[in-house]
């Protein structure tokens, strides 16, 4: 257990913060709901350093995918889901690709990914992409300029989506609504404003 | 055979200190024992396989008027030889004492069901008991010993193997499929982690080889076919179309003074060019050839899949008449005790990696390679040159781990041993040979486990080898400079690395060598998960094979490096000359026997027996069959089969198996 | 004629029309029919949906498929991201039985059930693929050869990653796409690392743009060392970072590139014969006018 100063300071205390890994800061349900949610077997990194080598993100960024491997074997929860670097994966699959323990890093961070949003840890962007499907059917919803230029193309103005067909965005409501994943949107993002 | 009378058993429960005890109830199995028909002693003991424990057996046997033993213990592979010498001491026939498994089969897999677990070793100990108690006095038949081995494979190991052999006053068959001896180590420059020059120490035992009166060396030769059992193997060899006689093949052939003397003048004129796969293709070689000039037997070879066969060698070579353009190849069977298989390795074809692009970037390049070009006697003359552009490297990366402890199912799982050391070794050669120059190793572990090679890693780091801890990720080609980009993680400063370099060596994987599955499978020998062979104990019998008589030598039962290779080449000799030296073996007495009462001539187990066996006689005027004992293995085959149940399995009788059925389902009611 | 399902995704349909009418008419052209694929949705976004919860984004995705089953057609697709959501829920759900049993579970409440009786497929590898149609019939169904022009291909990541879940095979040095490009009667040229993302993926895009430019910038230096007149790919998200992308690299970082970007359809679409116009390139961010130079 990490120990606690009680200078009185908060930056003294922050600056002086304990440093040592104890082993008690690890949650072994942790690495267990990680390979569930990501399906691969995480604890099985042995640390190479084969996916950050294969990371675009990793030359512009603090983001280690590496790191969050270690997270994830020895079960460091909060320091995982909370380092905002969990967000800077592209999700390539090149460290996929070429991990020797034939692990999925990439999709270790989308289950982290997930973990963190039930703590509602998640970038606005993602929940509004969230908002625009659950009205529209799409992410990247019809303007006007676009469907200008479908009828030019002799296309219909709406594309033979739920944009042409509305009547099946009920059923999509439904399997957002099934998690509650659009009032949660919401709230998250009103909380934010 | 003892006369019948009532069958006795004793019954004796191994602890195996906590190894059965700690998930079985010994006490109440042994209690249990006591209840079986025929039983009349049983006991339990912290290690039966123990001096004491062994005595309890011979003693009950006295004291108890025992006419069989059953031990609840171990696996039979570990000590029924134990036991059943403790039978025999006893005063019984060894062949009256039965085994129960309630360790490997019980105790270890059941470890957190005690309850279960004993249950299932009270049913082992009825059913052995039920065997024990049908068991008969048995004969084990001694076959007397060729006085003759074989050693398959002619590289470090097999040439040791062949020498302590020969030395031993053996005489021993050294078979190679390649034109010359000296395997692997011929190609290598130098050796971790003394230095020595690798032909320097290699090529005076491959001389040795070719001089010594006991080994009759057979070069571009192959394993054909195998017969026979421990003591007296039957080996069809196909000595390969070579095209050229030596000397004493010229004179059985009436060619006074000719036959091949190596003189070379027939490469000179031969008009076919091909790459020389002794250099990994970076030399060429003519149709007729010898990889290099030390090779043993220093003798040409044709190789008729590129010969034109327009005969300018023939009459080049003269009045010596060595080349024979029309030769085929020629069977050749022999017949020896023992056999060392010893069939290397190659490499993993790590252009199957293709993040590496081997074999797509020029200046990407392999260990053996690296060898090759870093050799004074190499294609270059020992000068380390960029295949793209024939410039010395000055910075050059070394990629270990290049396919070894890699779970994809593209690579190896194991670690290939020996790639670690030879990369610090190919970084002190670059320091020594190029001014100026850089090493780089990217690694995962430094693993110098050797006498001193601990010592060889501080001195190369010393000398200015980098270590980088990262595996290679990927490698991009500068199409212009043909320079290297290599990637990685620096695991220690946590940062991405791109390292541009002149050269990449790639530390690739090691595996089986191709053919050496279809030797392996001609003798016998299995193979582990990972493809190399099996030995017959991974700790206590790492040179045996499960084959009696035939043993492993080298990398093929997996990798290792030159010491211990040649010990385990050493231990493969010794153990593979026992059978020799004692001049006969006792076989398992497990053969099939004919009743020929019962026989009715058919013929029909002649045909299925898989290791020839049988064969129908003519007997009182009829047909019978008869069995070879020293050819049968005991597998039942035949018996199973018999229409008229003419056919007794020793040891594994009707009645006897029967009873072990009845045993197991009827929970020990009669 | 083949007949597919055919899932336009988003960004094809709302951003780049052009790439939708292109694969109706070219595919036509060569034996491939592309059929309506009537209330098909967002895949839904992998990036976003599925960092969020995989659960919602196997049912989102797997209610696509679903509407492909019941059309009894396979579908045929042209956006990574599309293939990355459809065809790997696709292959998810048809061997585990506990995903797809839960995915089953949500369907149920809008009167669907997820069988596992289709395939999915991009495009481009119907295109490549000697059954379907094959390099030889492209060729064929050239009018106007796009002779002289030198084009960079740009794979991106969800086709061929990850290799084990796919069928492409090496994803280090692929030319499968270049074969396709070379019978156009282009030139693929080759350029440094070539196999790297274009760098929207992810959700990095909307979540940290400057980050997301960055790796594209450095696919743009690469680029523009081999000269290409064109830059094309199969994916319109992809398209969508290197066209918009290289405006807004122009406005964060102040570096100009001017590299048309084109998808394959569109590429194909020229090279047999059809107009601009009939293929909206003028909705292109970056000015497609010179590559049109080169071959018109």
């Amino acid at each position: 257990m990490a120990m606690e100063k009680n200078y009185g300071n908060p930056s003294l205390e922050a600056k002086l913060k304990d440093r040592y890994y104890y082993s008690d800061d690890t949650n072994r349900d942790f690495t267990k709901e990680v390979e569930k949610i990501g399906r691969t077997i995480a604890h099985m990194c042995y640390q190479c350093g084969t996916c950050t080598g294969s990371c675009p993100s990793a030359p512009r960024s603090s983001y280690r995918i590496r790191l969050f491997m270690r997270r994830a074997v020895l079960g460091l929860e909060d320091e995982a889901l909370t380092d905002p670097d969990l967000w800077l994966c592209t999700t390539c699959y090149s460290c996929t690709d070429r991990c020797p323990r034939d692990i999925a890093p990439t999709d270790v961070i989308m289950a982290m990914r997930n973990l963190a949003a039930r703590r509602d840890i998640v970038p606005r962007n993602f929940l509004k992409t969230v908002q625009a499907i659950y009205t529209t059917g799409h992410g990247v919803p019809n303007n006007d300029v676009n469907r200008a230029a479908r009828v030019k193309l002799g296309l219909e103005a709406e594309p033979p989506t739920t944009h042409g067909f509305p009547e099946y965005i009920e059923g999509i409501k439904a399997i957002i609504d099934h998690y509650g994943l659009k009032d949660r949107a919401d709230k998250i993002l009103s909380e934010g404003e | 055979m003892a006369e019948k009378k009532e069958a006795r058993i004793g019954v004796f429960v191994c602890h195996c200190g906590t190894n059965i005890a700690g998930s079985i109830d010994v006490e109440a199995v042994k209690e249990y024992a006591r209840t079986l028909p025929n039983v009349v002693h049983a006991d339990d003991y912290q290690y039966v396989c123990s001096t004491p424990g062994q005595t309890m057996i011979t003693d009950a046997i006295k004291e108890h008027d025992l006419t069989g033993t059953v031990v609840a213990a171990c696996s039979p592979r570990l000590h029924e030889p134990t036991f059943r010498m403790a039978t025999k001491v006893g005063g019984l026939n060894p062949f009256r004492f039965e085994m129960a498994n309630i360790r490997e089969q019980n105790s270890w897999v059941h470890m957190h069901d005690r309850e279960g677990a004993t249950e299932k070793a009270k049913d082992a100990v009825r059913i052995a008991v039920a065997k024990a108690s049908l068991l008969e006095d048995l004969i084990p038949k001694s076959v007397p010993v060729e006085h003759a081995a074989m050693v398959v494979g002619g590289g470090v190991a097999g040439m040791q193997a062949a020498l302590d052999l020969g030395n031993a006053g053996i005489k021993t068959y050294l078979i190679e499929r390649s034109p010359t001896i000296g395997g692997r180590m011929s190609q290598l420059d130098k050796t971790f982690p003394t230095l020595d020059c690798s032909q320097c120490i290699l090529t005076p035992k491959m001389v040795d080889v070719g001089r010594n009166e006991n080994i009759e060396l057979m070069t571009y030769t192959e394993v054909a076919e195998v017969e026979g059992y421990i003591g007296n193997f039957e080996i069809t060899l196909r000595k390969k179309a070579r095209g050229v006689l030596t000397p004493d093949e010229a004179e059985a052939r009436g060619i006074v003074g000719g036959g091949c003397n190596g003189c070379g003048d027939c490469v000179e004129v031969c008009p076919v060019i091909k790459g020389n796969e002794f250099e990994f293709e970076m030399a060429p070689r003519k149709a007729i050839y010898i990889y290099h000039p030390q090779v043993v037997p220093n003798l040409y070879t044709v190789d008729f899949n590129t010969c034109i066969k327009c005969g300018l060698c023939v009459e080049a070579c003269g009045e010596k008449k060595a080349i024979d353009l029309e030769m085929v190849d020629e069977l050749i069977k022999v017949k020896v005790g023992t056999a060392i298989l010893a069939t290397g390795y190659d490499l993993f074809p790590i252009e199957n990696k293709t993040e590496w692009g081997y074999k797509k970037y020029e200046n990407v390049i392999t260990g053996l390679e690296f060898e090759r070009l870093i050799c004074a006697s190499g294609p270059t003359g020992g000068h380390l040159v960029r295949p793209s552009d024939g410039e010395t490297p000055k910075k050059v990366a070394f990629v270990l781990c290049a396919g070894s402890r890699d779970n994809t199912g593209v690579g190896k799982p194991y670690c290939s041993r020996f790639c670690c050391m030879y990369s610090l070794k190919h970084a002190h050669q670059i320091i020594e040979k190029i001014p100026g120059a850089q090493p780089y190793l990217l690694y995962m572990d430094i693993r110098s486990f050797g006498k001193m090679y601990e010592e060889f890693y501080y001195r190369i780091q010393d000398e200015g080898a980098k270590f980088i801890r990262g595996r290679v990720a990927n490698i991009l080609e500068d199409p212009v400079t043909k320079n290297l980009h290599v990637f990685t993680e620096d695991t220690l400063l946590q940062r991405p690395i791109d390292l541009e370099v002149d050269m990449v060596v790639l530390a690739s994987a090691v595996q089986p060598t191709t053919g050496a599955d279809a030797v392996r499978k001609l003798f016998g020998v299995s193979c582990s998960q990972d493809g190399w062979m099996l030995e017959a104990h991974p700790k206590l019998n790492p040179c045996g094979t499960t084959t009696a008589g035939v043993f492993l030598a080298g990398v093929c039962q997996g990798p290792k490096d030159i010491p211990d290779t040649v010990a385990q080449a050493e231990g493969a000799a010794s153990a593979a000359s026992i059978p020799i030296h004692r001049g006969e073996v006792e076989l398992e007495p497990y053969f099939a026997q004919c009743n020929e009462e019962l026989c009715a001539g058919c013929g029909m187990c002649v045909n299925l027996c898989p290791y020839s066996a049988l064969a129908l006689v003519e007997k009182d005027g009829r047909k019978v069959m008869e069995v070879t004992e020293a050819k049968c293995k005991g597998c039942g085959t035949c018996g199973g089969f018999c229409p008229g149940g003419a056919i007794h399995m020793q040891h594994f009788t009707t009645p006897q198996i029967v009873a072990q059925i009845d045993a197991f389902l009827l929970g020990g009611e009669q | 004629m083949h007949e597919y399902a055919f899932f336009l995704g988003c960004i094809a349909p709302n951003r780049y029309p052009g790439c939708e009418a292109a694969s109706i008419k070219t595919s036509e052209k060569v034996g491939i029919k592309l059929l309506p694929l009537e209330g098909a949705s967002c895949c839904p976004a992998p990036g976003a949906f599925g960092s969020i919860d995989l659960n919602i984004w196997y049912a989102m995705a797997a209610r696509n498929v679903v509407l492909a089953e019941q059309m009894d057609r396979d579908i045929a697709l042209i956006c990574n991201g599309c293939y990355k959501s459809i065809y790997e829920v696709n292959h998810i759900l048809k061997h585990n039985d506990e995903l797809r049993d839960g995915v089953n579970e949500v369907l149920k409440e809008i009167d669907m059930e997820y069988k596992g009786s289709i395939d999915v497929w991009h495009l481009a590898e119907l295109y490549y693929d000697p059954k379907i149609c094959g390099v030889d019939k492209i060729r064929e169904s050239v009018t106007r050869p796009l002779s002289d022009t030198k084009i960079a291909v740009h794979y991106g990541c969800h086709l061929m990653k990850p290799r084990k879940e796919r069928h492409f095979g090496d994803t280090d040095h692929p030319m499968w796409i270049e074969e396709l490009v070379a019978a156009l009667g282009a030139e693929p040229v080759q350029y440094r690392n070539k196999m790297q993302c274009c760098g929207a993926g992810g959700g990095v895009r909307g979540f940290d743009l400057e980050h997301s430019l960055d790796i594209t910038n450095e696919k743009m230096i690469n680029l523009q060392e081999v000269g290409a007149d064109a830059l094309t790919e199969v994916c319109p998200f992809c398209q969508l970072q290197y066209d918009r992308g290289q405006i807004e690299i122009e406005e964060k970082f102040g570096i100009k590139y001017g590299l048309p970007v084109l998808h394959y359809n569109e590429l194909l679409g020229l090279a047999q014969g059809m107009s601009p116009d009939e293929l909206a390139l003028d909705l292109h961010a970056v000015d497609v006018t010179p590559f049109l130079e080169k071959i018109l």
